[in-house]
């Protein structure tokens, strides 16, 4: 077990401080399970992001919550906020990784108005558009010098 | 290990390797093919999966540097503003272009004679007009008839559908009264020769999962096989040999196991690209051509051209439908294509439109440019962009200047030791006025359009995929390396056939017109086989 992954409660709630739940009823990035994806991708910043998320745990502890994923809603964000400053570039990849793995869930795509699979093999239909005003170019007359 | 002798060895099996080795085969004579590259197989394309657009920052890549493919081959770029972009596959660089397919005007031909910079091509545009006719037979290019921006020609099928997208953005033009018009773009759409029709995917720069683009691979390759080509793959090209007598004997190539092997050859064709056939001809040194190979000149490598570009795009109150489409066709623009001194510089340029964004890209995009925060009011930020980008690229005509060019890298190598090329470029005082000039004017056209904020930026660094000048046309050998018909002046029995051949560059993507003089020469050397040598 690699320290992400006994850290994977904690990951979970920050990635949904990330990417919170939408209105519309659709889980934040940690309840969607972006969090495997994350983890999977991490590579060599995996050391520092789960020291990051361990830091998460202790301050919160301090406040006498079990973990980060225990502390109050309210407190969350603020705590995330200082961190980022304390540990300079430890969100900068988490929220990289996050984003990416979000917006190709199948979820998110029909969420924003999009097909949840990959372009192929169905493809898309496209409007032919108005050809009309090409009128207007012609009449304008030839664009190309004569040699 | 040597080879069974052939008539013709052609080198690379791109966009002009293919063609030249289509247009010949019907001669019925010997010839091989050897690229360095494999088959893509369109199962592999990104699109088929969920996470194809991060495949850009991976195998699909735009740099060869970036992709860790064994078949391409590093190029150092450190010392130039623009980077390559180029692949190497059966289908060459047309694997990952855009298949927008413009032709060049007939002015570009006559630069010298026009406008008193560079110099005249040997060949016209009526030279090439029947070879751009028979291109866009085999590569099935789309578009419309009647554009006022050329001379009369017809595409063969109907144009790539302008979407939403290219709807809004003919409106900007339209408003300001600038010529626009639907792209020529080589992209089926309909069933052309086999070929399944387009089904807007959307990212023709990561490849065609559908095979309705235009690539080598799926237009040229299987006829000219099935004609009766021998088209070696995972075969790189080490060196040019030449003869006592100076003439080329074949090509030394390294397999892909690792042996190396030698092709006897009458005749010698080069269709590496622009910066792919320099450093061939640089990397075949001999007693009797110490410098390179046909570069008696000294400008094998020289002049190299890009086409500076700009990037130029736009965010709109209203869903553009973007994703969806062939990303770099939809409408073109040559409104300032034609010198006008005005302007304060010589010659033009094309605006090309380009589509929105995938999901991930509009998010990375919005990470980025601080436009999309963690946490609180990110759902509302990313509405905000989604699906309401649009831009265009301006492609500026780079004027050829001995200083910028290619050369072999002291010390880099490809996976077989081979030495690697190195640029050397910058950007001239007449593209930095015409890009400043490009920029400001597209972003007229994207407020015309409607677009609420604009951003830019010119030159648009990965965006080498222009690749000319650096084994020039022309008639005299010492201000040359090969003549009207592709010959190089130092060497009778070799030919090339690509970019690096252009005069100058034109204010278009140079695909259709390198494809072009690809046939013109085997239709030269077609015409005149029984005394080619003489």
């Amino acid at each position: 077990m690699t320290d992400l992954d006994s850290l994977r409660p904690t990951l979970d709630a920050v990635l949904d401080e990330l990417i919170p739940a939408r209105g519309d009823g659709l889980p934040g990035a940690g309840g969607l399970g972006i969090g495997a994806h994350v983890v999977a991708k991490l590579g060599d910043a995996a050391p520092f992001v789960a020291a990051g998320l361990a830091a998460c745990d202790a301050q919160a502890r301090e406040r006498g919550a079990e973990g980060f994923a225990a502390l109050p809603a309210a407190e969350r964000r603020p705590l995330l906020e200082r961190l980022a400053v304390e540990r300079e570039g430890f969100l900068q990849s988490l929220v990289f990784h996050t984003y990416t793995g979000y917006y190709q869930h199948p979820r998110v795509a029909e969420a924003i108005g999009i097909p949840g699979r990959p372009p192929y093999p169905d493809g898309y239909e496209l409007e032919a558009g108005d050809l009309g005003p090409l009128a207007r170019v012609r009449e304008r007359g030839k664009r190309y010098r004569d040699v | 290990m040597a080879e069974t002798p052939v008539d013709v060895l052609i080198i690379g099996a791109g966009a002009s390797g293919a063609a030249f080795a289509w247009s010949l085969a019907e001669t019925r004579m010997r010839i091989v093919c050897l690229e360095q590259g494999g088959w893509i197989q369109q199962a592999d394309y990104p699109t088929t999966r969920s996470d194809w657009e991060m495949d850009r920052f991976a195998g699909w890549g735009l740099s060869p540097n970036g992709r860790g493919r064994r078949d391409d081959y590093p190029i150092n770029d450190d010392e130039s503003p623009i980077k390559v972009s180029n692949f190497n596959a059966v289908g060459g660089s047309t694997i990952l272009y855009a298949a927008h397919f413009p032709r060049m005007h007939p002015s570009d031909f006559r630069v010298k004679t026009l406008d008193g910079v560079a110099d005249d091509w040997p060949i016209d545009y009526e030279t090439l007009a029947p070879f751009y006719d028979q291109n866009a037979q085999m590569m099935g290019v789309a578009g419309l008839a009647g554009d006022p921006a050329y001379p009369p020609k017809e595409p063969t099928l109907p144009p790539v559908p302008l979407g939403k997208l290219g709807e809004t953005l003919a409106r900007g033009f339209d408003r300001l009264g600038w010529h626009w018009w639907p792209s020529d773009s080589a992209i089926a759409t309909r069933e052309h020769a086999g070929r399944a029709p387009c089904i807007n995917l959307g990212p023709c720069i990561m490849g065609c999962a559908q095979g309705a683009k235009g690539s080598t691979d799926v237009t040229y390759w299987p006829v000219a096989v099935r004609e009766g080509v021998e088209l070696r793959t995972h075969c790189r090209v080490r060196e040019i040999t030449v003869d006592a007598n100076g003439l080329a004997n074949g090509a030394t190539y390294v397999d892909a196991d690792g042996n190396e092997h030698h092709q006897p050859a009458e005749i010698v064709v080069v269709a590496c690209n622009g910066v792919g056939t320099p450093r061939l001809l640089l990397n075949s040194k001999s007693d009797r051509f110490p410098d390179g190979l046909a570069n008696s000149s000294g400008l094998v490598g020289r002049n190299l051209m890009f086409h500076p570009y700009a990037y130029v795009m736009g965010i709109f109150d209203e869903p553009l439908e973007g994703y969806k489409g062939p990303t770099g066709c939809s409408i073109i623009s040559q409104e300032f294509y034609e010198t006008d001194p005005s302007r304060g510089f010589q010659r033009g340029y094309s605006f090309e439109m380009v589509r929105g964004m995938g999901p991930v890209g509009t998010a990375l995009f919005g990470m980025s440019s601080g436009r999309l925060p963690w946490g609180d009011g990110h759902h509302e930020a990313y509405e905000r962009i989604w699906d309401r980008t649009a831009g265009m690229v301006i492609i500026c005509e780079d004027l050829p200047e001995a200083c910028n060019r290619v050369v072999l890298d002291p010390t880099l190598v490809d996976a077989d030791g081979i030495p690697a090329p190195k640029i050397e470029y910058r950007l001239s005082e007449n593209s930095q006025k015409m890009l400043d000039h490009a920029v400001a004017r597209g972003t007229e056209v994207l407020e015309a359009a409607g677009a609420k904020e604009t951003r830019a930026e010119a030159p648009f660094v990965p965006a080498g995929w222009h690749l000319m000048g650096t084994a020039r046309m022309g008639p005299d050998p010492s201000s040359s390396v090969v003549d009207r018909h592709g010959r190089c002046h130092d060497v009778k029995n070799l030919f090339v056939i690509d970019g690096s051949v252009f005069v100058t560059s034109g204010g278009v993507n140079p695909t259709n017109t390198l494809q072009a003089i690809a046939l013109y020469v085997a239709d030269y050397m077609k015409r005149n086989l029984a005394n080619l040598l003489d």
